[in-house]
């Protein structure tokens, strides 16, 4: 299926991505004491992505991403867990938060950091990386392109595997028919 | 209100359960959707009837006492995203068997009649 | 005290850097292999001091307990991370001896790292809805496992399994909602203490059956077990072993907790229930069993049957029983992951399971043929071997809980549990025969695959942890009881998870 290009929805687009992120990064910041946070923000990056990759098309959009949404996902995972962990080093439980406020900062004036803020940068990761990932693998069969690029197949699939969209394709002779059900 | 909302999950449940039993794959795939608001509904309905009471915000000058319970809400809301989860896992897995199997029936899925090269042969 | 978190996180952990690296690796092998080496050495401290220090929390956040998460490990919960990790560490290895680093599927290691990290997180959590949210990090993880080297043709077993635990996964939820509606709580020592006071109320009663139908669903237990016979056989034979070892496990785990626990203690009508449930799981698993032709599926069976006795004991709902269950868990879980790594051996031997065209095998290697044998008459529960202890506890306590009032029914189950023993130890003759004694010279057996060395003894290994279980019975069995009387320890948890009230 070809998406229809229309100029006005691909301006549009192009000029509600930077809209949206910009929303987004005040949810994230804004998040904790406030209604907002890593969850919602990174839900409105995601839907900037995805709104972009309808104007502009997925190949297109992956060409121009330049990352892969796992390991995105997989690195804010990762910033979660361990801001979770500061507490332990300092010997209190696990997920205690320390926070710290900075009375004179140069343009800004009053600022609150504290660990929930690194946690939720960790979740809006989490949360832009799966989302777009979902969203794009199912954008691309709807749009008649195999599920992974050349370059992606050793990260999400087996060698020895053939793409199922390669219907046509006969049977390879597998090197692990033990993996097999039933003797074929 | 809450009368209202115990009915409409039970309607809800019900309908979710007759979708899923249906063998249509699309059908299956409304009935989990179904299914999993239901879940939500009932899980959310255990705070209590929100009328009278405000959002669960703390801001100056708002008295804690006349709050919503803020943690059924947060539940609802991991939980609707694990839904969002599993059901596009379960989107995914249908497509797949569909791209395998060639039909998006699971009556015809699961008929042993229907033959097909390097099938079970038991 | 954060030493709670830590079975948690270090799966989690290592599963992260593994899908950081992105493509299967020696470097990610080594990885995985070593976070499992130390999760073993991290749950079999965790049992030490569990034993002899007492059970541990810690609340998350520093929030206090009725309020915040609590995580909780007693002897129980440490004994069951313990197998856990040695079963999957196993199965890695085992894993790494199957498949060379090339064709390994590359996202096989971190979802065994985050299945492991659900299932560690169901075992620790002390409250109802980290519970659900620890069920579904385990579930999402073992869907994507089910499916990832199925075959197209067999991928489609992959969705009863989904939908059924999706459908008891929403039930499950509903019923925490249910609970917190009705006690306004979600942490266990608290809906166990005001459970307490409204014993007679039909709606505690309402809430168990519904979670009893929940966990009944994960454990595989007999209305509601159609969904596991066919869809574990697809999954390559370690990832098989684990499944079979822990995930259904978790479901009888939670069956433990929600009864002794939860529950007040004097529900014995829906005890009998259970133990009814468990008595027809055993005999309709090994039924089943009996009724296969291909190794996996036979074995698939017998999982149910398993499950049987321990729904069996926990019916029965007496400390002594309780302490079988536990120490039938310990037993069974070793055996039956090592089972399911024996058949994929076998398979990789004769490029088949399907008993029909399989045999040879004890020209080709007797040692497996010993282990085989070892695990097998282990699993039907002949002596010495440590599936003997087990059953003989849970026989003992029901030919004792017979001669109490309305003690046919106790008669009957025992009988049953016997009979099925029986059955059992038949249909694994049946492999054994058939795979390993008959002598077939049209059946090729492929020796020059070298892989099967490195299998054996990741196998052999397994045998002899489970050798020791059956010699060494009494210094489990004592740490069954000290489980046992922990978790039934009600009032002594309720204080220690809320503080002197």
């Amino acid at each position: 299926m070809k998406l229809t290009q229309s100029f006005i929805f691909v301006s549009v687009a192009t000029f509600l991505f930077f809209l949206i992120n910009v929303f987004a990064f005040y949810l994230l910041l804004r998040g904790h004491n406030f209604p907002g946070g890593g969850f919602i923000g990174g839900l409105g990056s995601a839907i900037s992505l995805i709104l972009l990759s309808l104007a502009i098309g997925v190949k297109t959009m992956d060409r121009i991403l330049r990352f892969d949404p796992v390991a995105i996902a997989a690195a804010g995972l990762l910033i979660a867990f361990l801001t979770s962990c500061i507490g332990m080093f300092a010997g209190d439980p696990f997920l205690t938060q320390y926070n710290l406020k900075l009375t004179d900062v140069p343009l800004l004036g009053e600022l609150a950091l504290g660990t929930p803020l690194l946690f939720d940068i960790g979740v809006y990761l989490v949360v832009v990386g799966v989302t777009t990932k979902m969203i794009f693998l199912l954008a691309r069969s709807v749009e008649g392109h195999p599920a992974f690029e050349d370059h992606e197949r050793d990260r999400y699939a087996s060698v020895i595997e053939e793409p199922i969209e390669n219907l046509a394709a006969p049977p390879r002779e597998s090197p692990v028919s033990d993996s097999k059900l039933h003797d074929v | 209100m809450m009368f209202e909302t115990a009915i409409l999950v039970g309607i809800l449940f019900g309908f979710a359960v007759w979708l899923i039993l249906q063998s249509s794959f699309v059908k299956i795939l409304f009935g989990f959707i179904l299914l999993s608001n239901a879940a939500n509904l009932a899980m959310l309905s255990s705070s209590g009837s929100p009328s009278g009471r405000s959002a669960p915000v703390v801001l100056d000058g708002i008295a804690v006492t006349a709050m919503a319970d803020p943690l059924p809400q947060a539940l609802v809301l991991t939980a609707i995203v694990i839904g969002f989860g599993v059901l596009s896992y379960l989107v995914v897995l249908l497509y797949r068997i569909f791209l395998d199997q060639k039909t998006t029936n699971a009556a015809e899925l699961f008929d042993e009649s229907r033959s097909q090269e390097g099938g079970p042969e038991q | 005290m954060n030493l709670v978190v830590l079975p948690v996180l270090l799966p989690a952990l290592t599963g992260l850097f593994a899908l950081l690296i992105l493509r299967p690796s020696p470097v990610r092998r080594t990885l995985v292999g070593i976070s499992g080496g130390l999760q073993v050495a991290l749950a079999c401290t965790l049992v030490g001091l569990t034993y002899t220090q007492g059970p541990m929390k810690v609340e998350l956040g520093d929030w206090p307990a009725p309020f915040g998460i609590v995580l909780y490990i007693d002897v129980l919960a440490a004994i069951m991370i313990a197998i856990g990790a040695v079963i999957s560490w196993a199965c890695m290895l085992y894993g790494f001896f199957e498949l060379p680093t090339r064709v390994t599927h590359p996202l096989r290691l971190p979802l065994v790292q985050f299945l492991m990290m659900g299932i560690n997180l169901a075992l620790v959590t002390a409250d109802l809805f980290n519970l659900f949210v620890a069920f579904e990090v385990m579930l999402l993880a073992s869907y994507a496992l089910i499916t990832l080297e199925a075959d197209d043709w067999n991928i489609k077993e992959a969705f009863p399994y989904l939908s059924v635990n999706l459908f008891s996964s929403m039930l499950f939820l509903a019923g925490a909602g249910f609970a917190y509606g009705m006690f306004g709580s979600l942490n266990f020592a608290d809906i166990a203490q005001q459970a307490e006071l409204m014993a007679d109320d039909p709606r505690v009663g309402a809430l168990g059956i519904l979670l009893l139908v929940v966990f009944g669903i994960k454990a595989g237990i007999f209305p509601l077990y159609f969904w596991l016979p066919n869809s574990y056989p697809i999954l390559p034979a370690p990832l098989a072993a684990l499944y079979a070892g822990m995930l259904t496990k978790v479901g009888v785990y939670v069956i433990l907790r929600l009864f002794g626990t939860l529950l007040p203690h004097e529900f014995s009508g829906l005890h009998l229930v259970v133990a009814w449930m468990g008595g027809l799981t055993m005999v309709l698993g090994v039924l089943g069993a009996v009724s296969r032709g291909f190794i996996r599926g036979i074995l698939s069976f017998h999982i149910l049957s398993q499950i049987g006795y321990m729904i069996l004991a926990i019916g029965f709902f007496t400390p002594f029983s309780i302490a079988a269950v536990i120490f039938y868990n310990i037993h069974n879980n070793i055996v039956k992951a090592s089972l399911f790594l024996v058949g994929g051996t076998a398979t990789v031997l004769n490029r088949t399971d399907t008993l029909a065209r399989m045999g040879n095998l004890w020209v080709a290697t007797p040692a497996l043929g010993i282990i085989f044998l070892c695990q097998a008459l282990s699993l039907a529960g002949l002596p010495p071997f440590s599936g003997f202890w087990g059953k003989l506890m849970i026989v003992l306590e029901g030919l004792n809980l017979g001669s109490g009032p309305g003690g046919w029914q106790f008669f009957v189950l025992t009988g049953l549990a016997l009979f099925t023993g029986i059955l059992t130890l038949f249909s694994m003759l049946k492999i054994w025969l058939t795979t390993f004694w008959v002598r077939d010279e049209s059946i090729e057996v492929h020796r020059e695959d070298r892989r099967w060395k490195g299998m054996t003894a990741v196998v052999g290994g397994m045998c002899l942890l489970s050798l020791t279980i059956g010699f060494g019975a009494q210094f489990f069995i004592k740490l069954s009881f000290e489980a046992s009387r922990q978790l039934l320890d009600k009032a002594a948890y309720i204080e220690f998870i809320l503080g002197p009230s």
